[in-house]
């Protein structure tokens, strides 16, 4: 899922008064977006949607007849559903000789370490042989970093030190520049973990808000309904696709709910695949069961939403004083719990799904507002947050230490808020445009 | 899979039937890796009432969905996905004692089908331990069998996995 965030994210204090605003707004990211996907490849289909802006894109994917149908439901209801936004190359990337196009066999699932063909971007092939292919790139594999060094009279960082996960032996690499993008838990504990007589609360953690304002996703609540017209037709060739679709936030955009603040979206499929879903929820068993299941294959049609869990200065990690892993380095301790606002969201999300099938005409088969425990949305953001004010924040707006001039965090620490979007395109265009700052700063000499 | 199920999010709810390729010790031809040959034969029995043959295709044990189980629950990397399989046939066993006064293979078809059909009554809200075990059962089976080569071909006609000449993407204009 490969989606942009907008001012709805990046200005949402001055929508609804609540955290703090980021340092940038859309217009500075989003020629950074653009430079993604141009390069990464995405498909999607241009919906002039203010909370979520479109791309340069490739050919969407299709939808299927049921998709479609709640497609156009949804026009009359201000909602908006619309094909997967997805990583995905569906036209081909002439510059990429790792990457072939999707061919739409349906196989995404199939492969360890997902699309064979590596039309779903992934980091080995999308970036990393690439760059090897400079020349500029060395890559220490098996290396675990467990500390930044630092440089007791410049203050400034010069490298790290690591372990060698196959010998156990420890090194130091030095550096000019030291970039973490170890993801947002990892990150903050490096930081945490890198004490120093200069830095006692951690490196770049004067503002104390290392590990702090962690955010993510909740999810869990969920519909699944059945398109009757479609029970007993024969098969139709619809998961030559690498996602159905994607239903964006609607809640507190043009209007305003009064039990939460922010909003979700949610994401979908339908039609026939090779399990059919209607295998786990046909009733019974035996012949009639059997039967069931066969009639009902490629008629459901499911949602599952995806919530913006809000910014809290107590929502936290830190070093845990008596846990190591199995390198000897302490490991990180969750102060982490959804509040009130998520779990109404997430009721909400029940409701809105119910009444859009209900709507489109769909027979609801289950509905669930159950709520998955926190950390299931694998969508960890915010731990190092960006500003202009050193004393509330702990990256500027290139993501780059307040303290440590040369200390960069550019995985989705420097998120301020979770916005209920997926993350990682927004992660990617912010780690570009930090490069670019910081190739300008190297060029004047500034770091 | 349906596509809902194809994201990666909400497929951690199915990882307890994830795939591994463990290499798999030697073994007399034919026997089964983790379950005794009673234990096999009981869990062939209850697969293929699950879902059987019928006019349209072969059924579970065509398909061999016991040995696909097998192989599973071999190759689980937690205690516990081992025990509640052995745990779960024994209790149907001790349900068919305690109405039919005989293990279960020995009832008869109807008392057996009376049997499952109290059991899927409670397969929403499942308490007891065969209830448990009824739903652990009818889903394994169902991704085992509709995985299949016959679940996939014979039974679902399923028509992905080839070569799109064109993909053509959807113009929503």
């Amino acid at each position: 899922m490969a989606l942009r965030l907008s001012d709805y994210d990046f200005k949402a204090k001055d929508h609804d008064g609540y955290g703090e605003n980021w340092p940038i707004s859309y217009a500075d990211l989003s020629p950074y977006y653009d430079k993604v996907d141009l390069y990464l490849g995405i498909s999607g289909h241009p919906e002039g949607l203010p909370q979520m802006p479109d791309g340069k894109y490739q050919r969407p994917i299709k939808l299927t007849s049921s998709e479609l149908h709640l497609r156009e439901t949804l026009k009359g209801m201000d909602r908006m559903l619309t094909p997967y936004r997805a990583g995905v190359t569906t036209d081909g990337l002439k510059h990429n000789k790792y990457r072939s196009r999707c061919y739409g066999r349906g196989a995404c699932d199939r492969h360890v370490g997902g699309c064979d063909i590596h039309a779903a971007f992934d980091s080995p092939t999308g970036l990393i042989r690439p760059a090897m292919d400079t020349g500029n790139l060395t890559l220490r594999p098996n290396s675990t970093v467990y500390e930044v060094t630092v440089d007791k009279d410049t203050g400034k960082a010069t490298g790290v030190s690591f372990l060698d996960s196959e010998t156990r032996k420890s090194y130091q690499a030095k550096a000019k520049t030291v970039l973490l993008a170890a993801s947002t838990l990892e990150s903050a504990r490096l930081m945490l973990l890198s004490k120093s007589t200069l830095y006692p609360n951690g490196i770049g953690n004067s503002s104390g808000h290392v590990g702090h304002n962690f955010c993510e996703h909740v999810m869990g609540p969920s519909v699944a309904g059945l398109m009757k017209e479609l029970v007993g037709k024969p098969r139709t060739l619809d998961d030559g696709r690498p996602g159905g679709f994607y239903i964006p936030r609607f809640r507190n955009v043009n209007t305003k709910q009064s039990d939460f603040l922010r909003g979700y979206g949610f994401e979908g499929g339908a039609g026939c695949g090779m399990i059919p879903g209607s295998a786990f929820t046909s009733p019974g068993f035996g012949e009639e069961y059997k039967r069931h299941v066969r009639d009902y294959a490629g008629a459901t049609i499911e949602i599952g939403g995806f919530g913006e869990v809000l910014p809290r200065y107590e929502n936290a990690v830190d070093i845990d004083p008596e846990v190591k892993d199995t390198w000897g380095v302490p490991v990180l301790r969750f102060s982490y719990k959804f509040g009130e606002n998520e779990m109404k969201m997430a009721q909400d999300m029940a409701v809105t799904g119910r009444e859009m099938f209900e709507a489109a005409g769909f027979e609801v088969l289950s509905s669930s507002d159950k709520v998955l425990p926190e950390g299931w949305s694998i969508h960890e953001l915010g731990t190092s947050r960006m500003g202009d004010d050193p004393k509330t924040s702990v990256l500027n707006q290139y993501e780059q230490s307040h303290d440590v001039k040369n200390l960069f965090v550019v995985d989705g620490s420097a998120f301020v808020n979770a916005s209920c979007q997926n993350p990682t395109w927004t992660i990617m265009a912010l780690c570009w445009r930090s490069c670019d700052y910081l190739a300008d700063q190297l060029k004047k000499g500034e770091i | 899979m349906d596509p809902i199920l194809n994201r990666r999010d909400l497929f951690k709810a199915f990882t307890a039937v994830a795939f591994t390729t463990l290499q798999l010790p030697a073994a007399e031809p034919g026997a089964p890796l983790f379950f005794t040959r009673d234990e096999f034969a009981l869990l062939d029995a209850l697969t293929d009432l699950m879902i059987p043959t019928d006019d349209h295709s072969p059924g579970a044990h065509d398909a061999g969905v016991a040995a696909f189980i097998d192989r599973r629950v071999a190759e689980a990397f937690l205690a516990q996905d081992k025990d509640s399989w052995r745990k779960g046939l024994s209790a149907m066993n001790e349900l068919s004692q305690s109405s039919c006064q005989c293990p279960f293979l020995k009832a008869s078809q109807q008392q057996q089908q009376e049997m499952l059909k109290k059991l899927a009554a409670k397969e929403k809200d499942p308490k007891t331990e065969p209830e448990k075990f009824f739903t652990q059962l009818k889903e394994t089976t169902a991704f085992a069998y509709y995985s299949s080569s016959i679940g996939i071909h014979q039974e679902i006609n399923y028509k992905g996995n080839v070569l799109l000449e064109q993909f053509v993407g959807y113009d929503a204009t």
